[in-house]
């Protein structure tokens, strides 16, 4: 008899990337090889498909054909997405369990946890809004 | 890795219009695949949990769904260096209703980690060594 599990996936997103500011090297020893120990135990259970750390500086592009282009995020924000981790895990409590078990939130990490999602919810909104639209789109 | 932000553009926009720059976005997500460009892209649902302190013993609903800053997708890039990465941003379509999109560099080191070499050096041999005895059974 097999049981099937469905698994959803989730988006840590780590925020904060200057929480190391301030720390004692023994405190520093200890976040760095804990939190490399907690991704290699995530992998190894089959619950992190995989992650990065993001370069401190990129660029944000906004307005008309992308004709603003600045620097940022801001190098020292408390809000700047440092890195993420992909999961899948049985329901949003375990996704949950995982982020508290961050070994940079004792020292102001914030962990964002989303859902990832099967439709863009913009796509879902104009959908809703003109279904025969759609229909015809899609005839 | 692009981010984008502002998960909220279509506010505003008439049916036939949303579903024509939707049709340009679903083109422009399918001519970057056609190149190979793309290395993973999903949208996020729209909300999450956010979690800070000790042992995450903080747990909020988030982000704030109206936000201009909230992250309602990424796109993981396989471009060949920063500068197509942020010509790959200009050209997405929804940027002249509000959209924001963040270019960033995905690293293989943290830079956390970075500004600590030697506590790296330090905490990575304990996962060397618990790697070894793996190595030699699949071998």
């Amino acid at each position: 008899m097999s049981t099937t599990t469905i698994k959803s996936d989730y988006l840590l997103l780590f925020r904060g990337n200057v929480w190391d500011r301030g720390l004692s090297p023994a405190q520093l020893q200890k976040v760095v090889s804990d939190w490399m120990a907690w991704f290699e135990r995530l992998k190894a259970e089959g619950k992190c498909a995989g992650g990065h750390p993001l370069e401190e500086e990129g660029k944000v592009v906004s307005g008309k054909q992308g004709r603003t282009v600045v620097d940022g995020p801001f190098a020292e924000s408390k809000e700047a997405i440092g890195g993420y981790f992909y999961l899948t895990v049985a329901d949003e409590n375990e996704a949950i369990e995982i982020a508290q078990q961050c070994p940079g939130l004792e020292y102001g990490a914030v962990v964002e946890v989303r859902p990832v999602a099967d439709i863009c919810s913009v796509k879902q909104r104009a959908e809703e809004y003109s279904p025969r639209q759609m229909v015809e789109a899609t005839a | 890795m692009l981010l984008f932000r502002g998960p909220h553009w279509d506010r505003g926009l008439g049916g036939e219009e949303l579903q024509q720059v939707m049709d340009n976005v679903m083109a422009w997500f399918e001519g970057l695949n056609q190149r190979g460009k793309i290395k993973a892209s999903q949208p996020l649902a729209p909300q999450g949990r956010i979690i800070s302190g000790t042992n995450g013993r903080f747990v909020l609903d988030g982000p704030f769904a109206e936000s201009k800053e909230a992250v309602g997708g990424y796109l993981l890039l396989r471009a060949d260096d920063f500068s197509e990465a942020v010509e790959i941003a200009r050209s997405m379509p929804a940027l002249r209703y509000g959209v924001t999109v963040e270019v960033r560099p995905v690293l293989a080191q943290c830079p956390i980690f970075e500004r600590h070499p030697d506590i790296v050096r330090r905490a990575r041999e304990p996962v060397d060594r618990v790697m070894e005895p793996l190595a030699e059974i699949a071998a």
